[in-house]
């Protein structure tokens, strides 16, 4: 097994004794898609710029290609492509301007690739970044953090100010040229339909911690709503229980992750009139983050 | 010898996403149901992983996971320099008793909404006959 790409152990991060990340841990292998979900606040930029040495954390433990983030190496940095949410271009140059200043800063620079994308999308080279639109400050930022070809692509929101045709030509770049290359990426987002095209794995944040990690295969197959009768469903527990919940009508709807160790007690409360029916990742958020 | 080139990605499946049954189990079943029905007969050529990933924009290795399901399965076989392509023994369209098989489970799943909606079994019947006079 090769070393992760990133690996955060505890980490802990609070802002002005407000707690942010409250014991993320998280490993990374190369190749790897993940997708983070969580609600406004949960801690997912925090946890991107912990991860990037952005932020100096409190406590835990954060490799990054080995190394710490908060002294990386040049070759690691090279390596590490990121498209912040908030966009920082530099807007008083051109977009031409600022791709040739960050092509400086790399041994490597795509020069066809970043010609082809400020091409495909339309993206005005000799415009001031301060013109541009809210869509193509988000197009040309990602042309800029995959000008390098990074091993590694940590998108924080990409794809927020794109109508759905920009976000499916993303997309379409990102499996063409970057997930077919072996790249681990990374990203947030709230379209969960994105999420489900591209990635393999889900992690949704809550409070500051990862309150579910699984691969989306595993979640279609596995997560299951039981709704029954109060009498029948106290009496039941299960280890990947995720949510409970009763109504008044005196019906417990519980979501949970089955193992093949609970088949025969599921088939059992079937027989005693529970209903058993598969969860969207829509439904699974609410009930995550509730 | 021609040998046929691949029908398009697009022209065999599609996916629908935010569907309970996870992506790389559509492109199986979609397949399962183009060689039970004929449409792919022993030795067709399936498109390329890449080709299909890119014309359906999902993650290869969802499609690859497909792929290797259905050479594991016998459906499929990885041909060398080719590709995958559908297997010797399927060689002949199945029974109609397998076919009818298949679509169960989609019916099943279109019984349990007929039902949640309270339509009546000779409406459903006439709707589900209606789409397939369309189809013709």
């Amino acid at each position: 097994m090769s070393q992760p790409i990133l690996e955060m152990k505890s980490v802990c991060k609070s802002y002005t004794g407000k707690s942010a990340l409250n014991g993320i841990d998280l490993s990374l292998t190369s190749g790897q898609v993940i997708g983070i979900l969580g609600r406004n606040g949960a801690g997912k930029s925090t946890m991107l710029e912990c991860a990037l040495g952005l932020r100096e954390i409190d406590a835990g433990q954060i490799k990054l290609f080995g190394e710490s983030p908060a002294a990386l190496s040049e070759a690691s940095r090279a390596r590490i492509g990121y498209v912040p949410q908030q966009n920082d271009l530099f807007e008083w140059l051109t977009a031409k301007q600022m791709l040739a200043y960050f092509r400086a800063f790399y041994t490597h620079w795509n020069d066809s690739k970043v010609a082809a994308l400020m091409d495909r999308w339309s993206i005005p080279g000799d415009r001031v970044i301060a013109k541009l639109s809210g869509g193509e400050k988000q197009r040309l930022a990602i042309i800029r953090a995959l000008g390098h070809d990074p091993q590694l692509l940590i998108l924080d929101e990409p794809v927020a100010s794109l109508d759905p045709a920009g976000r499916r030509d993303f997309l379409r770049e990102l499996i063409e040229r970057t997930i077919e290359q072996e790249t681990t990426v990374v990203f947030s987002t709230h379209i969960l339909s994105d999420l489900e095209r591209v990635a393999l794995e889900v992690a949704i944040m809550k409070d500051g911690k990862i309150a579910l990690q699984q691969p989306l295969d595993t979640l279609a197959e596995c997560a299951r709503r039981l709704i029954g009768p109060t009498t029948v469903m106290n009496a039941q527990h299960f280890v990947g229980e995720l949510s409970r919940t009763e109504d008044a009508a005196g019906h417990v709807n519980v979501v949970v992750i089955v193992g093949n160790h609970d088949s025969g007690q599921l088939e059992q409360l079937q027989a005693q009139g529970v209903i058993v029916e598969p969860v969207g990742l829509e439904d699974l958020f609410i009930e995550v983050t509730r | 010898m021609v040998t046929k080139p691949p029908p398009s990605a697009t022209a065999l499946f599609s996916v629908s996403i935010g569907s309970s049954d996870p992506i790389y189990k559509q492109l199986v079943d979609q397949v399962r149901r183009l060689v039970a029905g004929g449409q792919l007969a022993a030795g067709d050529e399936l498109p390329s992983v890449r080709d299909v990933a890119r014309a359906l924009v999902v993650n290869p290795m969802t499609v690859s996971k497909a792929y290797s399901q259905l050479e594991t399965a016998g459906v499929l076989e990885r041909r060398r320099g080719i590709g995958m392509a559908v297997a010797a023994q399927h060689s002949h369209a199945k029974k109609k008793a397998d076919r009818i098989d298949l679509l169960r489970p989609t019916l099943e799943r279109a019984a349990t909404e007929s039902a949640q909606l309270e339509i009546d079994t000779q409406s459903a019947l006439d709707l589900f006959e209606k789409i397939l006079k369309a189809k013709k």
